[in-house]
């Protein structure tokens, strides 16, 4: 089934871009379990320096989910990449957060989509980790994993 | 075919851990799997981006869809995941 996708799709390669600055730790260090056991799919997450930062599309396509904590970017191949800014921050209900794209949108790789503060969702006792997930992705799939400091835009990882 | 139609009741609606529960368990059964919002297009259940896409929120209704052998206990326990709070 996974071949039969590749020759579907071409068999592309899809390289993901670091969505904001800071660490990349890796998903087994996402506090939740949801992401740490890769419920949701195959990727990294990134430790976020502790300042008012912008993410970005990690991805070039179009923005099909749009909420303040967390988006989904598919690109033209009809692959999607889900950013989550944050754990547990669906319950801040956007607070903190500033939408700089609206869903639907088309972004390039890089583009600012939702401006927040790392710092302030910490003080109010959430991990800022932000789990960047290649959705749909067969985990052998996700190679040339980012580890340490990384710059937002900066190659994360590859999706084959 | 064989459908179940349930109101989805956690707080963050068919999102996340309920999300990802959803279509881990949807994606092994050897047959199709749709879920729909109530009245609108049915996409498949064993795609995560789909289920984000499809952005079911609480309260909302959804109808999961199956047919194959084995389909009737999958249904349930799909409409167990996204009725469960």
């Amino acid at each position: 089934m996974e071949l039969a996708r590749d020759l579907r799709k071409g068999a592309s390669l899809t390289t993901v871009l670091a969505p904001v600055a800071g660490a990349a730790i890796g998903l087994a260090a996402v506090p939740d379990p949801v992401f740490s056991q890769a419920m949701v799919g195959p990727g990294t997450a990134i430790d976020p320096r502790r300042e008012p930062g912008t993410a970005i599309a990690p991805i070039s396509g179009t923005i099909v989910k749009l909420h303040p904590h967390a988006f989904v970017v598919v690109g033209d191949d009809g692959r999607g990449v889900l950013v989550h800014l944050g754990i547990d921050t669906v319950q801040l209900k956007g607070e903190g957060f500033t939408l700089l794209a609206a869903e639907g949108d088309h972004v390039t790789a890089g583009q600012p989509v939702v401006a927040w503060n790392p710092a302030a969702v910490e003080a109010g006792g959430r991990s800022p980790v932000c789990p960047v997930v290649a959705l749909d992705a067969p985990a052998e799939s996700v190679g040339d994993v980012v580890q340490g400091d990384v710059d937002a835009g900066d190659l994360l990882f590859q999706w084959s | 075919m064989a459908e179940r139609k349930v109101s989805v009741t956690s707080e963050v609606g068919l999102h996340a851990r309920p999300a990802a529960t959803f279509v881990q368990t949807a994606a092994k059964a050897p047959f199709d799997v749709t879920v729909a919002k109530a009245g609108g297009q049915p996409v498949n259940a064993k795609s995560i981006l789909s289920v984000l896409a499809l952005d079911v929120r609480q309260g909302e209704s959804i109808v999961i869809s199956a047919d194959g052998d084995g389909a009737e206990e999958l249904l349930d326990q799909l409409a167990q995941i996204a009725s469960a709070s």
